[in-house]
């Protein structure tokens, strides 16, 4: 490598760091799942440290609203309504010249992850070394939990809305037991260890329905930064065996000893290999509805409370409305919620209904959809 | 799940449907006509007992020019495009209730370059029926083609399409019956109603699987280009839209030009072909007249509770006896799309929201473009069944 390493002076002279775990991070790929306030902090702080490649993927366009802790947006992206990922991608070329920046604007699905990942024969994209979290639902976070665990790729999990956030490293169970972590300290568990079913929809607040405190979304991000340079220095002893849970308005830092969870339980994904998420069993699904401007977005299994047919899948209709009510005109009655939002100055009608299943009315696109019944109900 | 949905396919299908399938993949699943041994001649043999049995339903005059296809778009898709591809300037006559099946290849033969054909949509009247006096009105010199479904799949009302036969005969032109709303449930009589061109769906009122369906190609239409000719420069010939392996006739360079392998190209859908013989012959020995009273009966019995309450708007006749099972309503206040979802979540019935790919009919009722809840009752609904629907309705309605 013929590059200068001069920018990287103040952190090569950390005794963990050294010009060798200097020069492993250029030599390193991460892919950034979702570019907003965790994805723009991620990507910023490992484009700083010198990762050699980073992928950035995210569906969204930049609003106002995410200037108050999206670090590496700016007013005139809003006014020129660009994509996160490809502002991101301008913004850090600035940043760091040295280093590749792939920039990707699409919907994270079950049909695409992997390719993203560069894990599919003939993918175009580098084989990444680590996922890192920055995105808003759990749906793609139990995707990328099984994509992490088929191949073995570490997965830096994170997450924060209102003043609270939890971040985790997940250094999974491989097939044949001979990943570098799995000798020492040994494989964490995976999410689905954790909780194997992701919570209902609408039950988890999101950051558009109850509202986030910038900083412990920037805290949390950089505890992923931490995270994830550990496991690209190939300093695996060093990650953090817990769960981290921190509530910065209520001065909580908690770690819980999760450690257990892979031993206790019967994990489908890790102990049985079966990736529902990635098989797309589990998850939602999206159909242009005939007729209207509409896509209608459905749940198969895979959440709380949702069998083949739930008749109520732990949706909290009252609740649920008076979150929207913050966000435009609702009408309800006891089969479904109506809601007119205006989401980056388009004007959207969002209906729920009882087993979770929504149209979103005011596109066509499924991605679109998809960002939508994220933010406003909570996937 | 209570299922009102049998106008796009019909469910539940009788018991024989799935065991004639299964039986047909567990002895006899062999590819038909591209060997002589004993499993591909019984394949064979039981594509051509369903096509005899069918042209036979039918009253088709030569068993030969029936020809399976994998649904009623992809008959008429084969009718269209095999009658008019060589037909520049032509004039096609078609109506506003047509399905997208009919209304695209027709469109897409008007808006092509050079070759284009000229089209009159004839409208419907306020009921969603077409006066055969009109469609003759619509005649012109360079007429070729009248195209119409014999059902319309929005509103259900059936369309006089023996008057139209007589009328299309009388000007030396082509009909091309769209029945995949009627067949298997109104008589359909190719040469006493003068069709030259059926279209029909196998998985509808006919009751077989979705995959299956088949085209009647009549002698009037033009002969198939012959494989001695080769060449495409036949003056007006049926040009087959899908060419390839027969099982006989290899060395010709061209599609054999015999029916029905010269609109058969590529491995037969034998399975679905065995089901959909089951199902034709439930229909034939449960007399269809009798389906179809029901589903009038039914379809009458919401047409009574929606007519005169003002929370619902009615579209087509009140008189169920003007259509086959299918009527499209609306629940003021709610879409149609959400009504049908709420159906769906808090009442497990089946129906169908939207357009129904028939965008013309519903600005003609003037629902486009949100459409309508279409509740279509197949030949195993109950009056149990029904009167959850209604009830369903009613608490939606509110």
């Amino acid at each position: 490598m013929t590059q200068s390493l001069d920018r990287y002076h103040r952190q090569i002279l950390l005794p963990c760091f050294g010009e060798e775990g200097q020069r492993k991070l250029l030599g390193s790929t991460a892919l950034i799942l979702g570019c907003g306030a965790l994805g723009t902090m991620n990507a910023s702080m490992l484009a700083r440290a010198g990762v050699g490649r980073l992928i950035i993927i995210d569906r969204d366009f930049i609003e106002l609203t995410n200037l108050q802790r999206q670090i590496l947006f700016n007013e005139a992206d809003v006014a020129n309504a660009i994509p996160k990922a490809a502002a991101a991608k301008e913004k850090l070329s600035g940043i760091n010249s040295d280093i590749e920046i792939i920039s990707v604007v699409d919907d994270i699905n079950h049909a695409n992850l992997e390719r993203y990942c560069g894990l599919t024969e003939g993918s175009e994209y580098p084989r990444v070394d680590v996922i890192v979290d920055g995105v808003d639902n759990f749906e793609t976070r139990y995707l990328a939990n099984d994509v992490a665990v088929k191949h073995g790729i570490p997965y830096i999990y994170g997450g924060a809305v209102g003043t609270f956030g939890a971040q985790y490293a997940i250094l999974p169970h491989t097939e044949k037991g001979d990943a570098p972590w799995e000798k020492l300290p040994g494989a964490t568990p995976c999410l689905r260890c954790i909780f194997e079913q992701m919570p209902p929809p609408g039950l988890t607040p999101t950051c558009d329905t109850v509202g986030v405190l910038g900083p412990v979304v920037s805290i949390i991000a950089n505890l992923e930064v931490v995270e994830t340079i550990k496991v690209l220095l190939g300093n695996f002893a060093a990650v953090r065996p817990t769960m981290l849970n921190i509530d910065v308005w209520e001065n909580t830092y908690r770690q819980l000893k999760i450690a257990k969870a892979y031993d206790v339980g019967d994990c489908p994904c890790c102990k049985h290999r079966k990736f529902e998420f990635i098989d797309g069993f589990f998850g939602s699904s999206t159909t242009t509805l005939c007729g209207r401007n509409a896509v209608q977005l459905t749940h198969k299994q895979g959440h709380v409370g949702t069998g083949s047919h739930s008749g109520g899948g732990g949706m909290n209709f009252d609740e649920i409305a008076d979150r929207l009510r913050k966000h435009g005109k609702v009408t309800a009655n006891k089969f479904m919620i109506r809601a007119e939002l205006t989401d980056n100055g388009n004007p959207y009608e969002l209906t729920l209904f009882t087993d979770g299943r929504a149209i979103v009315k005011g596109t066509k696109e499924s991605n679109i959809a998809r960002s939508i019944y994220a933010k406003y109900v909570g996937a | 799940m209570l299922y009102f949905d049998n106008a796009a396919t019909s469910f539940p299908k009788p018991p024989e449907v799935a065991q004639a399938m299964a039986q047909l993949l567990a002895t006899d699943a062999a590819n038909p006509g591209r060997a002589g041994h004993r499993m591909a001649v019984r394949a064979e043999q039981k594509l051509d007992q369903t096509r005899l049995k069918l042209a036979r339903f039918f009253n088709a005059p030569d068993h030969h020019r029936l020809v399976f296809a994998m649904n009623c778009t992809d008959a008429l898709n084969m009718a269209i495009k095999g009658v008019l591809s060589d037909a520049s300037g032509a004039h096609v006559i078609t109506t506003v209730l047509e399905h997208n099946s009919v209304s695209r290849p027709l469109q897409s033969l008007a808006t092509s370059g050079g070759g284009g054909i000229e089209l009159t949509r004839v409208t419907c009247d306020d009921d969603g029926l077409i006066d055969p006096d009109e469609i003759r009105k619509a005649i012109q010199p360079n007429t070729k083609l009248i195209v119409m479904m014999q059902a319309s799949n929005v509103l259900g009302t059936i369309q006089d399409i023996a008057a139209v036969g007589k009328i299309a005969r009388e000007h030396d032109l082509l009909f091309c019956v769209d029945s995949a709303q009627s067949a298997g449930v109104l008589p359909i009589d190719i040469q006493a109603m003068n069709i030259d061109l059926l279209a029909f769906p196998g998985h509808k009122s006919l009751l077989g699987p979705t995959g299956t369906g088949g085209l009647y190609v009549g002698t009037r239409c033009p002969e198939p280009v012959s494989s001695s000719s080769g060449s495409g420069d036949h003056p007006a010939a049926f040009r087959p839209w899908r060419e390839g392996g027969t099982g006989g006739d290899s060395s010709s360079p061209s599609q054999p030009a015999m029916y029905p392998f010269y609109l058969e190209g590529g491995t037969p859908n034998t399975v679905g072909v065995a089901g959909l013989d089951a199902g034709l012959q439930y229909v034939i020995d449960h007399d269809m007249s009798k389906t179809l009273t029901h589903e009038q009966h039914m379809v009458q019995t919401i047409i009574d509770k929606v007519a005169d309450d003002d929370r619902f708007i009615l579209y087509g006749p009140p008189e169920a006896s003007k259509r086959v099972g299918t009527v499209s309503i609306n629940i003021k206040g709610y879409e149609p799309s959400d009504a049908a979802s709420i159906l769906d979540d808090s009442f497990e019935i089946a129906v169908r929201p939207g357009l129904h790919c028939s965008p013309y009919a519903h600005r003609r009722i003037g629902t486009y473009p949100a459409g309508s809840i279409r509740i279509s009752p197949g030949p195993f609904n109950t009056d149990e069944q029904l009167a959850t629907l209604l009830d369903a309705l009613d608490q939606i309605a509110g």
